[in-house]
């Protein structure tokens, strides 16, 4: 299975890329005037869209990136020149670590919530939680962002405004910068995963098997741990799993309010400027790990779920 | 934290030591010498000095003057490359660089006399030899963006070991100027015979600092070049550049903190920074001009009152207050009030008169108003702009809807390919006037639209103001060039941008400069 799912894989890798190649003919400017400077002439320009094969037609343009993409080589920034395999090694991790630590902040919280509220449905506690995740939803991250800054950095000094520390550098200070970012992320988290969790488990609740267990003279707390949580962790896996993914598409926005140097600011700095290697490149990093976060989830629903291997 | 995991921290350490050791040395000669002004000084350079934190703006196109195309760049590459000439921050005249003094022998020659005992950061000499290198590079790489820059530029010639003669097709005394700016940034030779294309992110100068390190869109590193040639600099250990684009983040990182300065800040901003607390503001006037292009190729604008009415309709201290937050000077001619060739007579032409401007369109067969194809820019600054004066223009009969798109997009469609009547865009400024001027209006510029013979006279004026070296001789040709621009209302100037910094208060020394791209050279931290 695992040798289908990763032979499947390469015609999505393609198929996005070369839409994202495709998409960027669209987006109005023309990099080679950048690249000329500010009084540059027609001509210059011209000399320009011939010395970085700009004026080769849109399939040869890809094809070459694709050719050199295969043998690993993904090409340099077409503005400032830095190595596009550099910039993403570097910018990178830092978004999944925020990423990472939004989705831990979400299940760290989101579960407790979804448990409590399941425990009473309908009541005045399950009412007030639920309506947190609404607005949990309704939050725009950079709002968040800014009245978080306002609050806990410019405020109080608790934690830094902008910026971020690799987790190599220092663990610690990673985390201490990391987290406003996080926090700012994770409202949607927080609230997808404690509204499924709550209809999951009202839904396991009511069913004929609990309703056995308690005939038996189980107690609560030994079905929700043992019965309850179990029978949801495929569902909950999921919602992990899209979760990761959409977070990691909402860091642009995070990442601007933070100043934080991650894939989000990258790359739409770069479809911006037209600068296609790193676009491209960035892109590829990005469906990459869209295809190995959806693969373990795959995996990993076997392991909790046994009857899924059949299928 | 273990430190072989820190680059940073590993350089900072091992430059420390080095840093000791220098000035150890400094003592030293200041013993002995027993120079009470600067020996002062030098006192303040072993107690403070310390690593700037600076928020800046843009990601540099690139970090070798000669290939770089954006103007946000200077501010990386002034600290690395020192330059032949260097300008006063308050009235860009030209001052002593690397070249410690200059002469025009006859107008069509010009001699430098490079300073001697330079080294560039590799090590190797800087003379005549490399300023040749480096002019040559400059005006003929196929690479290079600044061969229009030296234009005038017929032969360079190495006269002696640290003699350069740059002899010239045309009169030229903007030269000098010229080469304060990327022209005049003297790279290594060797450096780039070493990298070829990777000099663009591997920087070799002569300047303050010397390049670490370059992430894209992230941060620019730089540490203090201990054999600058000027003893008395660099005051700082270090810059640290943090790249943020957005500038309400960029003005956060200083009030909280991360940073301890942050330039090209908004007007809009000011109040937070003047709100007291933890920052100060360090504003000052540049020659940075918001203005309206006018392609008078053919229509109505062709007709000199209507492009005079469009100068009267126009209420610039309204402008300047609504759409700048007061951030800024209103402005009658393309150089600020305080730049060395200004002429208060000029700027004296078109106060803002509705009435006068519809009179002058009466006056040109127009008593009905006119229809005009407006182009502008689509980010938030520029449509509030469009906006104000869309209305006041609508108020003498000057009507028109604004096509605007992306700053490149909308310039290209306008410069090049000659599309709408007019396009409210700004000009950056050049170090020497004659710069301006030529490359505005001269009948074959980019920057002329219409490419529209300019009136008589005009660039007899321009030729003018670069025969002669004597300032007060230009300044009397720079007032004929600016009359004949305005009478002409060959554009319509609007204002000139402030420059506004923030800092944090132990920063001491930060100024701006008339060209809007700091220096800082004479920054110290106070510990």
């Amino acid at each position: 299975m695992l040798l289908n799912r990763l032979v499947q894989a390469i015609p999505i890798m393609i198929l996005a890329t070369f839409l994202v190649f495709s998409l960027l003919q669209l987006v109005p400017g023309d990099i080679a005037t950048t690249i000329a400077g500010e009084n540059a002439s027609e001509e210059r320009i011209e000399e320009i869209r011939e010395q970085y094969g700009l004026n080769q037609p849109f399939l040869i343009q890809y094809g070459n990136w694709l050719l050199n993409a295969v043998q690993g080589d993904f090409g340099k920034s077409l503005l400032s020149g830095e190595p596009v395999l550099e910039t993403i090694t570097r910018v990178f991790p830092n978004t999944l670590f925020i990423v990472i630590y939004a989705v831990v902040l979400s299940v760290v919280i989101g579960l407790p919530l979804g448990i409590l509220a399941s425990s009473k449905p309908n009541s005045k506690l399950d009412g007030a939680i639920m309506g947190f995740s609404s607005l949990g939803v309704a939050v725009p991250n950079f709002w968040l962002g800014m009245v978080l800054v306002s609050i806990f950095a410019l405020g109080w000094n608790w934690f830094p405004a902008t910026g971020f520390v690799r987790p190599g550098e220092s663990f610690t200070s990673a985390i201490w910068f990391a987290t406003l970012p996080a926090i700012a992320l994770c409202t949607n988290g927080i609230a997808e995963v404690a509204r499924q969790l709550r209809s999951s488990l009202v839904e396991i609740h009511s069913s004929q098997h609990v309703r056995t267990l308690h005939a038996k003279g189980l107690s609560p707390t030994a079905i929700l741990w043992k019965h309850g949580l179990k029978n949801v962790s495929v569902n909950l896996l999921t919602v992990i799993s899209l979760l990761f993914n959409k977070a990691l598409a909402a860091t642009v926005v995070v990442e601007t309010v933070f100043a934080i140097p991650g894939m989000g600011n990258t790359i739409v700095k770069a479809v911006l400027e037209g600068d296609f290697p790193v676009v491209q490149g960035a892109v590829l990093a990005m469906v990459v790990t869209v295809i190995v976060v959806n693969l373990v989830t795959d995996l990993l629903y076997t392991v909790l779920d046994p009857r899924i291997k059949q299928v | 934290m273990k430190k072989k995991d820190n680059p940073v921290v590993a350089e900072a350490e091992g430059f420390t030591l080095r840093r000791r050791e220098f000035l150890g040395m400094l003592t030293g000669v200041a013993a002995v010498a027993t120079m009470a002004g600067p020996s002062a000084l030098m006192a303040k350079v072993m107690d403070n000095g310390g690593i700037l934190r600076v928020g800046a703006p843009a990601n540099p196109s690139s970090m070798d003057p000669a290939t770089g195309g954006s103007g946000s760049d200077h501010v990386f590459l002034f600290p690395v490359f020192a330059t032949l000439v260097e300008w006063d921050y308050d009235t860009l005249k030209a001052e002593p660089g690397l070249a410690k003094s200059w002469e025009y022998p006859d107008s069509k020659t010009l001699v430098l006399n490079i300073r001697e005992g330079v080294k560039f950061h590799d090590g190797t000499e800087l003379d005549a030899e490399a300023v040749k290198f480096n002019l040559d590079r400059s005006r003929t790489d196929p690479r290079s963006n600044i061969r229009s820059d030296l234009a005038s530029v017929e032969k360079v010639e190495v006269t002696a070991p640290h003699e350069v003669t740059v002899h010239l097709k045309s009169p030229d005394t903007s030269l000098p100027l010229v080469l304060s700016d990327r022209a005049g940034m003297m790279v290594s030779p060797s450096s780039i015979k070493k990298f070829g294309e990777e000099s663009d992110r591997n920087p070799v100068g002569a300047g303050h600092m010397k390049f670490v390190e370059w992430n894209d869109g992230d941060r620019i590193i730089l540490e203090r070049n201990p054999d600058y040639w000027n003893k008395e600099r660099p005051l700082l250990d270090g810059i640290n550049f943090r790249i943020i684009t957005d500038s309400s983040t960029r003005l956060r990182s200083v009030m909280s903190g991360q940073n301890d300065v942050a330039y090209q800040l908004e007007g809009r901003q000011k109040p937070l920074i003047e709100r007291g607390g933890s920052v100060e503001g360090v504003y000052g006037a540049t020659v940075y001009c918001f203005q309206i292009y006018l392609n008078h190729a053919s229509g109505p604008l062709s007709n000199v009152k209507v492009r005079q009415a469009l100068n009267y309709a126009i209420n610039r201290e309204a402008l300047v207050r609504a759409s700048m937050h007061g951030a800024g000077e209103p402005a009658y001619m393309n150089l600020p009030s305080s730049h060395w060739a200004y002429d208060a007579d000029v700027a004296e032409l078109y106060s803002y008169d509705p009435d006068k401007a519809r009179k002058l369109l009466a006056e040109a067969g127009y008593p009905d108003g006119i229809e005009l194809d407006m182009r502008g820019y689509n980010d938030q600054g520029s449509v509030q702009r469009q906006e104000i004066l869309q209305g006041m223009l609508a108020d003498v009969g000057i009507r028109g809807t604004f096509k605007t798109g992306t700053v490149p997009d909308m310039s290209a469609a306008y410069f090049a390919r000659g599309e709408g009547d007019f396009l409210v865009s700004a000009w950056t400024g050049r170090p020497d006037p004659s710069l301006t001027y030529a490359l505005l209006y001269a009948g074959d510029s980019y920057f002329n639209a219409g490419k529209v013979e300019p009136p008589e006279g005009l660039m007899e004026a321009i030729r003018a103001s670069r025969s002669t070296a004597d300032l007060e001789e230009r300044k009397k040709a720079f007032s004929t060039v600016q009359r004949i621009v305005m009478e002409n209302a060959l554009v319509v100037p609007l204002a000139f941008r402030e420059d506004i910094m923030a800092a944090v208060p132990k920063v001491e020394n930060l100024q701006t400069n008339l060209l809007g791209k700091p220096k800082f050279k004479h920054v110290y931290l106070e510990s």
